[in-house]
């Protein structure tokens, strides 16, 4: 497979589920933004009030990354701005979203900014009107499919894939499995892991090989009894111990985590493509500190948050910022083929079916 | 120390404890500066009743009254809570607090008042002396023996003047020697101070050694109020009779054609006949004399007297140190006879039985 | 009885308002319990639009999820009692050295959580990873010699933490058991073992009885061990169940409700029988005498049995303790490590972590007011209900009693639900968590002080009355003097288990409100063992810390006012 090629495919896919998502109907008002100057703080812009923020002291983030990689982010931001007390929460996205939609149902507006790894409850939220429509001057370093549509609701902070991992002491190199189809090998039964059905990634992963390989590879792969865990961490924990010999779903930033730490670990990137998801930040409506959550946002969209999540060791992200270097292993998302969904209104009205489902298969 | 004593009145007075009534209509006064007993078997209502003067339960029916006032009253909604009541009671347990000082235990009753802390003193030394536990005042009440505990509770039941003093078998946690010694502090101390007491015991000798009145109670309800002589000489029926002091039963048809000079005649079953007297009591349907054993006389040789003088056969003598215990058989039956210093005879002797019908007490009709 | 003139007295009023207290914490989350497991209509309205049995008859799809709990629990149960007994007999009936100490011991088991229980021995267990397997293979042993994540795992874990309440609980029976009746036996001629069968044993076996049908009902409703070693091998029990349908993206909560009222049933009725088994005895227990047993000697076998209760505390306290210093200080945990594996950066990392420092502020701080408010709010329902006269006690009573027959849990789930949408926004908060705390130890509380509060004489009490003092002034002259050491005692326990509680709490924590049981659970499931061991033990030592300072205050101030 030539690099073009590749390099074609992602772009394409990933293009097209910017322009699919151009064809949802979205009920999103387009404010328009005060005409004002952008301010310039440390070595990015904002049109936040930087001294009303800081009056403000409080950040309020809730997060689907485990809790090494929501306590770096709330670091990272709280060294910047230390006068702002950072405070989060962090579920497994499936969950998360819950917690959000009931508070609010309840009258409850405590958070500020949230961070998802599924577009599906993303645009959920936003087609409730649960984001607040603000277009960060940083926007302009993104492509318009790494944006909300219309842009202002959310953008794409990152981007996670996964592929296959398995412990090089439980299993030779001859044996591993190089593609999605060898999991199905029945000598993997019982000894294989995943992430339970909240997770994002999970659900893209679900989707796309249903595309891919049919209905039959999941109820296939239910025979392995996989075992299934909340974070990539656990994940790789596991792989790393020898509890597990391959996981289904293995991030790429917990990979590179793990060798860093010596762990024997080996992954592995299928040809047919590694399920990919992004991480979406937002603003929510009725914020209990807007100036922060404004802050917060074009932080994270700078160049500055993005090394940030780049370079951080518990989060590792792919950068879809247009003048982003390579990740820290030196490779840029270009150089991955990577599996997203194209339409994504067929993608969410999926999530029931694939909660139940997974529900099911891990015995619940 | 001196305030004039009030009495107290007790009317129909009612005590339920879920389904079963411990007390059923009692009723009794005590006059000013009296002492009376509440005496009884265990389960026969003593100690609720003095609960219930005291406040610590709650009666069903019935009326209290102290000095007139009522502290109790069902029909009128009354229910004076125990620490307004203007009493005082000395517990079986003493229930001395262990985490104080034996002076601060008496003072207790004091500092509620909101007395002066030199009236304090006064008094508390002053009640500790008439205990005889001067000089014990910073004790900590856990060192105290049985008796020490005792003393220290009555102290601090006098020391704030009460006018009614209630005592819940005070007596019964001590040995015999201590208790008999302290039966007679305490009535001395209740004289000095003329405080009208109301003491509840199951033991004999104490309720008849110390107090004016005695009312003797048998499950809920009383059985006879008297004087400690009225209830030893005049049982009023066959319970009082034999659980104040020891009594031979003689039940007997009534024979009104042998009655002479004032006595009563009975004729037994046996076929003897005994004289007694009515003290103006009916005989009922199986009229019953009550004679006291130790007023039954044996004697080898046959007495002077004319009546109550039978032959009788020594089954068994028992010495028991004070007195001797000799069981005869008589007609169809068997008597108990006690006498002090009466020289032990013989199983199967044969002897005179004989008692004097003064002593022999025509019970109610029951 | 016409008129009567009530009696307002501090007494009645103070009592009721707390009575009342009591019933609203404990009622109003029930309600919505109930309200959502009848929910039949959309989930996602408030108030439910329709109501029916329908989430009931679906449970039966979930029987395996029954059968798991009863049968996990059976065998916890009998583990425990196994447990409980044997040391309960070697330590009141044998001439085994250092009775007294070892007694004092067998306290701490206790405080040792399940939940670190779990940890330790996954680690010790694990299959592949667990140290116990790893030296088995250097021996040449074939694969794995224990498998700890399995039913029977989970059972053990359980059983050694209950196992010291059992010891306590069978304790008491047997000494409460008058000796002479066993010296009767033997004058008789019937000897030692005849007598232990046809004597003791019919004598215990009511309040053995009792005890294992509490320790069944506390089985039923656990949540720790499940939580760390059944979720990830698909093993659930109703709790765990429950959680992970709430957490599920869209969660069941209907489902949940129905789960959590069935289980709530199961653990009512079991209490019930408990409470009508116990209660034909239980003042005589409580207020009766303690007979000191007549003391076996059991000869040279008494050096044996030593042994037997060195190994209970040995595999209950010791082990997992250091199991997870071990494991603390490596960076991937193994059995035998290589001479780079050791490090510090977990110890570091756990002291540095934002979470974990204002985790542990948060729970310190709670465990503080809840002890101190605890302590205050149960010492007047315990007088309330076991001394005053107050009309209707037997029903508070119940209701005080109710979170006993409720796991936490699901109490929480309640809770979650019916706080939510309260006026007050307590949601999220510590507030909320404190009511949370002060709900479900109710029995806890009450039990202890109850206890101690009925060795305390009526009539001391009583005296103080008839000396004219009124009711606030005796509580506070003679009751509350006497009642210290109980109360010191009760809030202690109220420290230590709201500083290590975890059903509640995972379900009610706020962004600002983090506590630091949940978050060493988080921990283990969303990042490493030995980060989470390093954890868990900072969170003993402040616990440990904590209690040793306030004893040693404590102890100060009864000596000065001496």
């Amino acid at each position: 497979m030539s690099a073009d090629k590749t390099n074609g495919s992602t772009r394409r896919a990933v293009l097209k589920s910017g322009a699919a998502l151009a064809a949802l109907p979205l009920a999103g008002k387009v404010f328009a933004q005060p005409a004002r100057a952008p301010t310039k703080v440390l070595d990015f812009h904002t049109y936040a009030d930087v001294g009303k923020a800081e009056a403000e002291g409080q950040l309020v983030f809730y997060c689907h990354e485990n809790e090494a990689g929501t306590a770096a982010i709330m670091e990272g931001f709280g060294k910047d701005f230390p006068k702002i007390k950072t405070g989060y929460v962090r579920a497994q996205t499936g969950a998360l979203y819950n917690k959000i939609v009931s508070e609010r149902a309840a009258g409850r507006f405590d958070v500020d900014v949230i961070q998802l790894s599924d577009l599906a409850p993303a645009l959920d939220f936003q087609k409730k009107g649960g984001y607040e429509i603000y277009a960060s001057p940083e926007a302009a370093a993104y492509a318009p499919e790494h944006l909300s549509d219309p842009h202002g609701a959310f953008f794409w902070t990152g981007v996670s894939f996964a592929g296959i991992a398995y412990s090089k002491a439980k299993v030779k190199p001859e044996e591993s499995p190089k593609n999605w189809k060898d999991l199905l090998d029945p000598r993997w039964r019982n000894a294989m892991s995943c992430k339970i059905s909240s997770s994002g990634i999970q659900f893209v992963q679900w989707y796309m090989f249903r595309k891919l390989y049919g209905a039959d590879f999941w109820k296939e792969f239910s025979k392995q009894r996989p075992r299934a865990f909340d974070s990539r961490v656990q994940l790789f924990d596991r792989l790393a111990k020898g509890d597990d010999k391959v996981c289904a779903i293995a991030e790429y930033a917990a990979y590179v985590l793990y060798k860093e730490k010596g762990a024997e670990v080996a992954f592995v990137a299928p040809a047919d493509g590694m399920p990919a998801t992004p991480l979406l930040v937002g603003m929510v409506r009725r914020a209990p500190h807007p100036e922060a959550a404004k802050l917060f946002v074009d932080w994270a969209m700078s160049g500055r948050g993005q090394a940030f999540y780049q370079d951080n060791p518990n989060l590792i992200y792919g950068s879809l910022r247009k003048d982003a270097p390579p990740m820290r292993t030196g490779e840029r998302l270009r150089d991955f083929k990577l599996l997203s969904p194209e339409d994504y209104a067929d993608y969410m009205a999926s999530r029931d079916q694939f909660s139940k489902e997974w529900a099911a298969m891990l015995g619940l | 120390m001196a305030k004039p004593a009030a009495h107290i009145e007790v009317e129909n007075l009612v005590v339920r404890y879920g389904g079963a009534t411990a007390v059923n209509g009692v009723s009794f006064r005590v006059q000013p500066g009296e002492q009376l007993t509440l005496l009884g078997p265990s389960g026969c209502g003593k100690t609720t009743t003095l609960r219930a003067i005291a406040g610590l339960e709650r009666p069903s029916a019935g009326v209290i009254r102290i000095g007139r006032a009522p502290v109790y009253s069902a029909a009128d909604g009354v229910d004076v809570p125990a620490e307004k009541r203007g009493l005082s009671m000395v517990f079986q347990s003493y229930a001395i607090w262990p985490h104080m000082t034996v002076f601060n235990n008496v003072a207790y009753g004091l500092r509620v008042r909101g007395a002066a802390k030199s009236e304090i003193d006064a008094k508390v030394r002053e009640a500790l002396a008439l205990v005889q536990m001067a000089g014990f005042e910073s004790r900590p009440a856990s060192q105290l023996s049985g008796g020490q505990q005792q003393r220290v509770a009555l102290a601090r039941a006098c020391v704030f003047s009460p006018q009614v003093l209630l005592f819940d078998e005070p007596l019964s946690n001590l040995d015999a020697k201590l208790r008999a010694d302290m039966r007679i502090e305490l009535r001395e101390l209740q004289h000095r101070l003329g405080i009208t007491s109301v003491y509840v015991t199951h033991d004999l000798e104490e309720a008849l050694a110390m107090s004016d009145h005695i009312v003797v109670m048998r499950n809920g309800t009383i059985e006879q109020i008297g004087s400690p002589a009225e209830i030893y000489n005049l049982p009023r029926n066959a319970f009082v009779a034999d659980f104040v002091g020891s009594a031979n039963l003689i039940r007997g048809r009534l024979r009104d054609d042998l009655a002479a000079d004032g006595l009563t005649a009975l004729e037994t079953s046996g076929g003897h006949i005994v004289f007694g007297m009515a003290h103006g009591r009916q005989a009922g349907s199986e009229p019953t004399f009550s004679v006291r054993t130790v007023h039954l006389r044996l004697s080898p040789a046959p007495p002077p007297a004319a009546r109550n003088v039978w032959p009788v056969r020594v089954r068994r003598c028992v010495f028991q140190g004070d007195f001797t215990q000799a069981h005869v058989a008589w007609g169809d039956r068997e008597l108990i006879v006690r006498g002090a210093a009466m020289a032990p005879l013989a199983d199967g002797a044969e002897a005179f039985l004989s008692v004097d019908p003064a002593c022999c007490v025509l019970l109610e009709d029951a | 009885m016409r008129h009567w003139r009530p009696d307002f007295s501090t007494q009645t009023l103070v009592g009721g308002a707390v009575a009342l207290v009591a019933a609203a914490l404990v009622l109003y989350p029930i309600y919505f319990l109930f309200q959502a497991a009848l929910n039949i209509g959309d989930p996602e309205a408030k108030p439910p639009t329709d109501y029916g049995f329908d989430n009931f008859l679906n449970l039966g799809q979930y029987g395996e999820i029954l059968l798991n709990t009863v049968s996990v629990s059976l065998a916890a149960t009998v583990l425990a009692l196994l447990f409980g007994f044997v040391t309960a007999w070697i330590l009141s009936r044998t001439n085994v050295p250092g009775r007294h100490v070892l007694e004092q011991l067998m306290a701490v088991p206790y405080y040792v959580t399940p939940l670190l229980g779990a940890f330790a021995w996954s680690l010790l267990g694990a299959p592949e990873s667990g140290f116990i397997n790893q030296v088995w293979r250097a021996l040449g042993g074939e694969d794995h010699l224990i498998d700890i994540a399995t039913p029977w795992g989970i059972a053990w874990v359980m059983a050694l933490f209950e196992g010291s309440v059992a010891f306590v609980m069978i304790g008491a029976v047997m000494k409460s058991m008058d000796p002479a009746l066993e010296e009767a036996s033997q004058i008789i001629g019937a000897g030692r073992l005849r007598t232990m069968l046809r004597i003791t044993l019919p004598l215990v076996a009511p309040g053995v009885l009792g005890a294992a049908i509490f320790v069944f009902a506390e089985m039923l409703g656990s949540f720790s061990a499940a939580l760390v070693l059944g979720l990830p091998n698909r093993f659930y029990v109703v709790t765990t169940a429950m959680y992970q349908l709430v957490s599920q993206y869209p969660p069941r909560i209907p489902l949940a409700a129905a789960m959590g009222v069935s289980l709530f049933a199961v653990m009512f009725a079991m209490l019930f029988v408990y409470r009508r088994i116990v209660t034909r005895r239980s003042y005589v227990t409580i207020t009766g005498k303690a007979f000191r047993p007549r003391v076996m000697d059991v000869g040279a076998l008494r050096f044996v049995l030593l042994a037997v209760c060195v190994l209970y505390l040995l595999l209950s306290v010791a082990l997992p303790l250091l199991t997870l210093l071990y494991a603390s200080v490596q960076k991937i945990a193994v059995a035998f490590p290589a001479a780079g594996n050791w490090t510090f950066d977990n110890f570091r990392t756990a002291t540095t972590m934002n979470a974990v420092r204002s985790a542990l502020a948060n729970s310190l701080v709670l465990g503080l007011a809840t002890a101190t408010i605890g302590v205050v709010l149960m010492g007047l329902l315990a007088w309330i209900i076991y001394r005053a006269r107050m009309p209707g006690r037997g029903v508070i009573e119940y209701i005080v009693m109710f979170p006993q027959a409720v796991p936490r849990l699901v109490f929480a789930f309640g809770m979650m639900w019916a706080w939510l949408i309260f006026p007050v926004p307590i949601y999220g908060t510590l507030w909320l968590l404190l009511i949370a705390y002060l709900t479900v130890f109710m029995p806890l509380g009450i039990r202890t002080i109850a206890g101690v509060m009925l060795q305390v004489d009526r009539t001391l009490e009583e005296s103080a009355q008839m000396c004219g003092a009124p009711w606030a002034y005796r509580i506070g002259t003679v009751t509350m003097p006497l009642l210290a050491p109980g109360l010191l005692a009760a809030w202690l326990l109220l420290f230590i288990a709201s500083v290590r509680e975890l059903g509640a709490s995972i379900l009610l924590m706020g962004p600002y409100a983090k506590v630091i049981t949940p978050a060493i659970v988080e921990s283990w499931f969303a990042s490493s063992a030995e980060l989470t061991a390093a954890m868990a033990l900072i969170q003993t030592l402040v616990v440990a810390v904590a209690m040793a300072l306030f004893v040693a205050l404590t102890r100060r101030a009864q000596l000065v006012r001496e």
